[in-house]
């Protein structure tokens, strides 16, 4: 029974990995400044300002990431990012199906016209089986014209140009480069990239609590 | 003709008129051994299927939570849980008291089933790993347990009912095994 629990442990903890970057003088720091992300073209919310990053790296096709769409983002939202503490950053991990990448790209253009929440949330909420065609090209063409206020034209030519096909693979390269294999996983960060911590799944709000906290209290952001 | 040698189970099935499904269940678990191993099986099954059905987190604390999405999947994960410390019980009993060989095949696709469809529950990490491995048959896969995750598990219970039913009869009814003739 031991060995069993410790096999399904070692599963576990390759699965759902957790590290600490930045505390460790000899550990290897992707700097990741809430300022560059932005400046980069990743879809964020809350305040420029915030002493604290969460980069989110999630598949529209993801039912775990809509797990936490559901349950543990409205809670950060208005615990953390209401309240200025904390930016949410979105990034691509497109790795559940074919149709995956379609709708990254499709996301990532409504970015261009401020957008892309309105759009994350359409898609999620109506989220169907993997590669079961609801994230075809027609049918986020037919999500993008529900969005109020899309200038549609602008967006099929960036959707139909797959203009932001070497964003998503960037953002794709550097979730691997944390060793991130599943969706959603998560870097928890000062704004200023330091102090990263990283976590995966789809972790309920106390879990980022604990970790967003303990960095508040800790104090240790400097913007 | 062939000879015939007759092997039976120590608590015959004597008392006739009985169900012999329930009657199986009291042979086995009339002992605390087996009601411990069972329980045991099952826990452990039971949080693995937590686990990796991302109800049950220990870092960065201690957390297990049950958001709506993952009632029925929950559910269904302890219903196979119970149901497999019973059956893997009733088999070791058999196989502890039996000459004869068990080859319960149900039992075995019916855990690896289980299992698999937890383990795909989160298997979005399989995305990158199954397309350098197997490429894009990998990600079909994944895809296909990922989205009938409910069914699988439902079919794990019908084949684990079956090697209940199937593990009964063993413990109930006389088995008589056949030899073929030696002076053949």
């Amino acid at each position: 029974m031991a060995s069993l629990l410790v096999f399904v442990y070692g599963i576990y903890a390759s699965y759902f990995h957790t590290d600490t970057y930045g505390q460790n003088s000899n550990e290897k720091i992707k700097a990741l400044p809430l300022q560059d992300l932005i400046r980069n073209g990743s879809p964020f919310q809350g305040k420029v300002s915030a002493p604290i990053t969460v980069i989110d790296f999630s598949d529209f096709q993801c039912y775990l990431c809509n797990r936490f769409v559901k349950n543990t983002e409205p809670l950060v939202n208005q615990s953390y990012i209401q309240t200025g503490k904390v930016a949410l950053v979105f990034n691509h991990l497109p790795n559940r199906g074919f149709d995956s990448m379609g709708a990254a790209l499709a996301a990532q253009c409504t970015n261009d016209q401020g957008k892309f929440w309105q759009f994350h949330n359409l898609l999620y909420s109506n989220q169907k089986a993997i590669d079961s065609g609801w994230v075809s090209k027609e049918n986020l063409k037919n999500f993008a014209s529900r969005i109020p206020g899309l200038d549609i034209k602008r967006f099929d030519g960036c959707f139909d140009s797959e203009k932001y096909k070497s964003f998503v693979q960037k953002n794709i390269e550097l979730a691997l480069s944390f060793g991130f294999k599943e969706t959603p996983s998560f870097i928890v960060e000062n704004s200023n990239g330091s102090s990263q911590e990283t976590m995966s799944g789809a972790l309920p709000f106390e879990s980022f609590k604990a970790v967003i906290d303990k960095k508040i209290s800790a104090g240790c952001y400097h913007n | 003709m062939s000879e015939r040698k007759k092997t039976t189970l120590p608590p015959s099935s004597s008392s006739k008129g009985q169900n012999p499904l329930i009657l199986s269940f009291q042979i086995v678990f009339s002992k605390l051994v087996y009601i411990v191993f069972a329980a045991s099986i099952a826990i452990a099954f039971s949080i693995i299927s937590t686990i990796f059905d991302q109800l049950l987190f220990f870092y960065p604390i201690l957390v297990f939570y049950l958001p709506s999405d993952a009632v029925v999947g929950f559910i269904l994960a302890n219903i196979i849980a119970v149901l497999l410390g019973i059956v893997v019980s009733m088999n070791v009993y058999v196989f502890r008291h039996s000459k004869i060989k068990i080859r319960n095949t149900s039992l075995l696709s019916a855990s690896s089933l289980s299992v698999l469809s937890s383990i795909c529950v989160s298997c979005s990490s399989l995305g990158f790993f199954l397309i350098s491995v197997l490429g894009t048959v990998g990600v079909t896969v994944s895809a296909f347990v990922s989205n009938y995750q409910t069914p699988l598990r439902l079919l794990s219970i019908a084949l684990l009912i079956w090697a209940y039913y199937s593990v009964s009869n063993k413990l109930t009814k006389s088995c008589v095994k056949s030899y073929p003739n030696s002076s053949k």
